[in-house]
C-alpha cells in the first residue's frame, strides 16, 4: 500500500474486477427472474388445466342435462336407459352445512381470539393458542369418527328431541327443526364442520388483533372506553380486512370439506327442509359414489366437482366485493 | 438525597407561585414499579389549574411513566403499580375502587403519534361524546363542530367530515386527536411528546393550540424538546433517573436553575 505503483495498479484493476463480478451477478439475476416468473406462471397453468379437464370430464353430463342439472332434485344413477341426475340436493346440503357451521364458528372463533388478545393472563395465552392451532392439525377423518361415535349420539339422544319438542307446530322453525332425530344429519355434519374451521378463524383473527398498535388501543382506553368498546370500535374495524380474510379461508374449507362430512351426513340426496334430516354435500356425494360410477354417472360427478369449484369462486368473490364495499363505507 | 429534594420541592418551588392559585392535581410521595424495578422515586409536585406544566429529562427518566399514572393507563399492564397519592381535585385516583373509565373522562391524553380511530373524522369525535352523553343528532353535530374548532381543525375538515380520519396529514391527525380529547370536556389533558412525529409547522400549530387550551384545561406535557418546554409551559419539572430533580416556574428553571444536573441538561451538556 505504501508503494505508489502497486497502489495505482490495484486502483486500475478494481473497476475491472467489479465489472466482472457484476456480469456474473447479472446472469444470476436473470436466471432468478425467470425461475420466479415460471413458478408463478405454473400456478396459472395448473389452475387452467384443472378447469379444462373438469369441463372435458363433465361434458357428457352437461350435454345430457344442461341447466336442468342444477334444479333437479332426483338422483337415480341406476335408471335405464338414461339415469336421472340432479345436483340440487348436494348444492343445498353444501350451502346449508357451511352456513350453519359459519353461524357457530364465527362468533365462537372471534370470541376466543378476543379473549386471547385482550383478557387472557399472559401465562395462559400460549397454551390456549397452541391448543387451538393443534385443533387445525387433526386429520379430518378423526373429526368424522369422533362426530359419528361421540358427538352424534349425544346430539341425537339429548339435544335434538328437546329442540324438536320446543318448536313443534311453530311455523318455519317447526319445519327447520323437524324430527325424527338422526345420527346422520345435516346438523351433526355442520357441528363437526364448525369445530374444524374454528382454529382458522381463531388463529388468523388473533394474529391480526395483535397487529393493532398498543398506542391506538391506549387512546381508546384513554377516552374512558371499556375493553368491549375498544374491541368493538377500534380493534375489529382496524383489522376488518384480515378478520374477513380468515373467515373466508374457513368458509372455503367448510365448502370443500369431504371426509368428516361424508362420515356423518348420511349421503342422502333428499331435501327435507329439516336440518336434523340426513343430506349430502357436493364433495361427500363425489367421495361416496366415485368408486362405483361409470359413464354418465361418472361424468355427472365430475360436473358436481366443477360446480363446487364455481360455487367456492362465487362465494369468495362475493366476500371480496362485500369487503371493498365495507371499506368504501369506512372511507378508507 | 431524596429527602433533600422533597424539601426543595416543598419549601423552594411549590411556594414560588402566587398563593391564591388552585391546584388541580396533587402528587404526594409517589413511587412506581415495573415489576420489581422502581421507575419513580418519591415524586411530589402540584399541577396548577389552567396552566401548562412541562416534564423534561433524558430518555428513561420516568416522565412518560409519571404522565401515565395521571390517567391510570399503567393499569392495562399487569405487574405495573404505583404507591403514594395522586389527588385530582382532592380525590385519590390511585384508589383501587376508583372507576377508571370515569377517571379517563376527566383526564384526557394525547400520544406521541397521531392515533385516529379507524372511522370517519366525524365519528372520531362523536364516538367519545356518545360514550358519556345521549345527544340528538343536531346537538351532536354542534359538539363535534365545537371540538374541531377548539382544535383549530374545523376549517380544514368541515367539507369532508365523512372522510376517514386516516386520510388527514400527520399534523391534522394529531389535532383530530386533540379535538377528540377536548370533545368529552376533561379537566386535565396529558400530552405525551405530542409533536415528536410532526414537522415544524404542524408543531407550531399544536403549540399554539396548547397555549389556547390552557384557558380551560389543566395541561401536563412531556417533551424532549427544551425550547418547546420553554415556549409552552408556565412550570417545568426536570426529572432524572426516576427522581424529580427540580420543579418550578419555567422562566426560573431555564434562567437560574438551582441544581447542577438541571443546568447541565438544559445547556445540553448531557441527555
Amino acid at each position: 500500500m505504501t508503494d505508489i505503483t502497486t497502489q495505482g495498479a490495484s486502483e486500475a484493476s478494481k473497476p475491472f474486477d467489479r465489472a466482472r463480478a457484476l456480469a456474473a451477478f447479472k446472469l444470476g439475476d436473470s436466471t432468478f427472474y425467470w425461475l420466479t416468473r415460471v413458478s408463478a406462471l405454473i400456478v396459472l397453468f395448473i389452475l387452467g388445466g384443472i378447469i379444462v379437464s373438469l369441463v372435458i370430464g363433465a361434458w357428457p353430463a352437461i350435454k345430457t342435462y344442461g341447466f336442468d342439472f342444477l334444479v333437479t332434485r332426483r338422483w337415480a344413477p341406476q335408471l335405464e336407459p338414461t339415469p336421472i341426475l340432479g345436483a340440487l340436493g348436494p348444492i343445498y346440503g353444501t350451502l346449508v352445512t357451511s352456513f350453519i357451521a359459519m353461524l357457530i364458528a364465527v362468533p365462537v372463533g372471534l370470541g376466543i381470539a378476543i379473549f386471547l388478545t385482550e383478557f387472557c393472563p399472559i401465562r395462559l395465552r400460549r397454551p390456549i393458542g397452541t391448543a387451538i392451532e393443534l385443533l387445525a392439525g387433526i386429520p379430518s377423518i378423526i373429526y368424522g369418527m369422533w362426530g359419528f361415535f361421540v358427538l352424534a349420539p349425544f346430539m341425537t339422544d339429548r339435544f335434538m328431541p328437546m329442540v324438536i319438542r320446543t318448536f313443534e307446530g311453530v311455523p318455519v322453525l317447526g319445519t327447520i327443526f323437524a324430527g325424527p332425530p338422526s345420527y346422520l344429519s345435516l346438523f351433526n355434519a355442520s357441528l363437526v364442520l364448525a369445530i374444524m374451521i374454528l382454529p382458522f378463524i381463531t388463529a388468523i383473527s388473533r394474529d391480526v388483533f395483535q397487529t393493532v398498535p398498543p398506542m391506538l388501543k391506549e387512546s381508546a382506553y384513554g377516552l374512558g372506553c371499556t375493553t368491549w368498546e375498544v374491541v368493538r370500535n377500534v380493534v375489529i374495524p382496524f383489522t376488518r380486512a384480515g378478520v374477513i380474510g380468515g373467515i373466508m379461508l374457513a368458509l372455503g374449507r367448510a365448502l370443500g370439506e369431504t371426509m368428516a362430512v361424508t362420515f356423518i351426513i348420511g349421503n342422502s340426496f333428499q331435501i327435507s327442509g329439516s336440518i336434523f334430516a340426513p343430506g349430502t354435500t357436493i364433495s361427500a356425494a363425489i367421495a361416496s359414489e366415485f368408486a362405483e360410477a361409470d359413464g354418465l354417472h361418472m361424468s355427472a360427478l365430475i360436473l358436481l366437482g366443477l360446480l363446487l369449484f364455481v360455487l367456492t369462486f362465487i362465494v369468495l368473490a362475493a366476500a371480496r366485493l362485500m369487503l371493498s364495499r365495507l371499506e368504501a363505507q369506512a372511507g378508507k | 438525597m431524596t429527602d433533600l429534594q422533597v424539601m426543595t420541592a416543598v419549601n423552594g418551588d411549590r411556594a414560588a407561585p402566587s398563593r391564591d392559585r388552585h391546584v388541580t392535581l396533587e402528587v404526594r410521595d409517589l413511587d412506581f414499579f415495573y415489576g420489581e424495578a422502581k421507575a419513580l422515586k418519591n415524586i411530589s409536585l402540584d399541577l396548577e389549574r389552567h396552566s401548562v406544566t412541562a416534564f423534561i429529562g433524558p430518555s428513561g427518566c420516568g416522565k412518560s411513566t409519571l404522565l401515565r399514572i395521571f390517567n391510570r393507563m399503567y393499569d392495562l399492564y399487569p405487574g405495573q403499580r404505583a404507591e403514594g397519592q395522586v389527588l385530582l381535585e382532592g380525590e385519590n385516583i390511585l384508589d383501587p375502587k376508583l372507576d377508571l373509565n370515569l377517571l379517563r373522562a376527566r383526564v384526557g391524553m394525547v400520544f406521541q403519534k397521531p392515533t385516529p380511530f379507524p372511522m370517519t373524522i366525524y365519528e372520531n369525535i362523536a364516538f367519545g361524546i356518545k360514550l358519556y352523553e345521549n345527544l340528538s343528532k343536531s346537538e351532536l353535530d354542534g359538539r363535534v363542530e365545537h371540538a374541531l374548532r377548539g382544535a383549530a381543525l374545523w376549517n380544514e375538515v368541515k367539507d369532508k367530515l365523512n372522510a376517514s380520519g386516516l386520510s388527514l396529514s400527520g399534523g391534522q391527525q394529531q389535532r383530530l386527536c386533540i379535538a377528540r380529547t377536548v370533545a368529552i370536556q376533561p379537566e386535565v389533558i396529558l400530552f405525551d411528546e405530542p409533536c415528536s412525529a410532526l414537522d415544524p409547522i404542524s408543531t407550531a400549530k399544536i403549540e399554539e393550540l396548547i397555549d389556547e387550551l390552557k384557558a380551560k384545561y389543566t395541561i401536563a406535557i412531556v417533551t424532549h424538546n427544551m425550547q418547546q418546554a420553554a415556549r409552552v409551559s408556565e412550570y417545568t419539572a426536570f426529572m432524572y433517573l426516576g427522581e424529580l430533580v427540580e420543579f418550578g416556574e419555567t422562566t426560573r428553571i431555564f434562567t437560574t436553575p438551582e441544581k447542577r444536573q438541571t443546568q447541565d441538561y438544559i445547556t445540553g451538556r448531557f441527555g
